[in-house]
């Protein structure tokens, strides 16, 4: 049985749906410890005074603000955890809206909703509601001392919930700047890129891609056990396409030929 | 404009278009450093070796891989790079797929591509990206290596450029199963009443209108520190784990009435700083009265009068 790592209750309106928050990601990117190369021994990171050239203690270091230029003002734990919020174990959903209409670049994080205790029926009517609306509760929780927006939305069976990031968070595409070329493409040219894209489109299926980078560096770790030498090839890289229409008819075939 | 993340090139098909690589998130968090309590001086860490307790320069650090029962494999930079043997300047594109098949769960980092250079044909080629992009609903499906990860990348438009966003692979993803999804299928007239409440609490999806609470209130706890004031924490809640209403049937019905007649829920969370009370309202311009109640988050504000919304924003 998953293990929860938070116990609340989501509220709309005088409802009440008691649940619990489960993790539905993990990073499976190899890790590593920082190793002295000399001797394998693993590397410590202390903590010094800048000012005393000393070692400080843990219970010795404080968290400050940097104000100005040098200028910290300190802050004690129980201080910063003022600003969290009320601690209470609750997600106030202030209201609905599309799921669909939230562009997914404002999810950062996801985790799994379960029934809380007695709360069955309740998550079913919740769960139910939101897959035949196609709506997503939006609403804020506090989960370790921080405050976080969140959607609320239905997957396959289960309550799933999104913290989201502020619009002031993303950067505008007007941030980006990009040059217009002097001549847009062509019809002709979008027409033949249309097909190449028709060509190579695949239903998605998350499960046909695996990650190649960690097979190949836990592969690289068992060479290494076994004593190899570790040699890396150079790749050659490919020229810019100077001619469009040419590079497209002839991406065209190949997209063809090939499948 | 910010720093490029990565420059390298897009290919689909024969077609190669030098981009760059920008972020499409900034960090806004209030970050703070550790201090020597003492004299206030910044920590610094360093790196010890923790047999021979001898510092370590950077230089001499390797990357150690333990795995239960077996010895520890020692990695250098160098055998590190070996595992990214794929080309690392290219984003190569490997197939279309439709936007809607693929989760946001699976969405991770966000960021822009950008042109490099202002060779006209790169930036028709980029052009013609967005174009054909923008006109299906279908994303770019490929993969790039980044300080020598490899990612599983969707490319697709926004704001009418090139936005890369980076996948979690499908094994990142845990299973559902085990997950108490709750009790059977709801009774029709309970399911046709929690159905009536969301859609009498539903708005348009307007992400300008949520600010972070939180990095506002810690940002005036520091201000209030730095003139010496004291900091009183809130009483921190134990309450709101509460179970179900005694009866669903009812709470719905209650709930609907009062979203219908615009009463409102008593929601706690909702201005707990007390800084925008009601002093002054009556002052207030319609324009300047709505501007508050968007900051606040009142519900149905846009069809507000100006009396409506001084009653609103004094609650």
């Amino acid at each position: 049985m998953a293990r929860s790592i938070w116990n609340g209750t989501i509220a709309f309106g005088l409802m009440t749906v008691p649940v619990k928050l489960h993790t539905a990601t993990e990073s499976k990117t190899v890790s590593f410890r920082e190793v002295h190369i000399d001797d394998g021994a693993h590397v410590e990171h202390r903590r010094f005074c800048s000012k005393e050239d000393k070692e400080v203690p843990y219970k010795e270091v404080v968290k400050g603000y940097e104000v100005s230029d040098g200028k910290f003002v300190v802050l004690e734990k129980d201080e910063i955890a003022a600003a969290a919020g009320d601690g209470a174990h609750r997600i106030d959903v202030e209201h609905f809206v599309d799921a669909g209409a939230i562009d997914p670049i404002y999810f950062a994080k996801t985790y799994y909703l379960g029934a809380g205790d007695d709360g069955g029926q309740a998550y079913r009517l919740l769960h139910d509601a939101l897959e035949k609306t196609g709506r997503a509760g939006i609403g804020r929780f506090t989960f370790h001392d921080r405050e976080y927006l969140t959607a609320v939305r239905a997957r396959d069976g289960v309550l799933v919930l999104h913290t989201l990031r502020y619009a002031d968070e993303l950067v505008p595409g007007s941030d980006i700047e990009v040059a217009t070329p002097g001549r847009g493409p062509g019809d002709k040219e979008v027409k033949m890129a249309a097909r190449l894209v028709d060509t190579l489109h695949a239903k998605f299926d998350p499960t046909d891609y695996d990650d190649e980078y960690r097979e190949a560096v836990l592969s690289v770790v068992e060479r290494k056990r076994k004593g190899e030498d570790i040699v890396r090839e150079e790749q050659p890289e490919t020229d810019d396409s100077a001619d469009l229409m040419a590079t497209l008819e002839a991406s065209l075939r190949g997209a063809k030929g090939g499948r | 404009m910010a720093r490029s993340l990565w420059t390298g090139s897009i290919s689909f098909g024969l077609v190669n278009v030098p981009v760059a690589l920008f972020s499409a998130v900034r960090d806004l968090d209030v970050h703070f450093r550790q201090l020597h309590e003492k004299d206030g001086a910044p920590i610094e860490t360093r790196r010890f070796c923790s047999e021979e307790d001898k510092e370590v320069p950077f230089e001499a650090v390797a990357h150690g891989y333990e795995e239960d029962g077996k010895k520890q494999v020692v990695l250098t930079d160098e055998d590190l790079a070996a595992a990214a043997p794929r080309k690392t300047r290219t984003i190569d594109i490997e197939a279309f797929v439709d936007l809607e098949d693929v989760d946001p769960m699976y969405f991770d980092h966000p960021s822009f591509l950008a042109p490099v250079g202002d060779a006209e044909g790169n930036l028709r080629a980029y052009r013609l990206l967005v174009k054909v992009l923008a006109s299906t609903d279908r994303a770019a499906l490929g993969r790039f290596v980044l300080r020598s990860k490899e990612y599983l990348v969707l490319v697709r438009v926004r704001d009418d450029r090139l936005a890369l966003t980076t996948l979690l692979f499908h094994d990142e993803v845990r299973p559902t199963k085990g997950i108490d999804t709750g009790g059977r299928k709801p009774a029709k007239a309970q399911l046709d009443a929690t159905v009536k409440l969301v859609e009498a609490l539903a708005v348009d999806w307007d992400p300008e209108s949520y600010e972070d609470h939180y990095r506002e209130r810690l940002l005036e706890v520091i201000e209030r520190k730095r003139k010496g004031r004291k900091i009183v924490a809130p009483e921190s809640s134990s309450g709101g784990r509460e179970g179900p209403p005694p009866d669903i049937m009812e709470a719905l019905k209650a709930s609907l009435e009062r979203a219908r007649s615009g009463e409102g829920f008593d929601l706690a969370a909702e201005d707990d700083d007390g800084s925008d009370g009601a002093d002054g309202l009556e002052d207030l311009s319609r324009e300047e009265l709505y501007e508050r109640a968007q900051k606040e988050n009142v519900p149905g504000r846009s069809s507000m009068s100006r009396k409506d919304l001084i009653d609103a924003l004094s609650d």
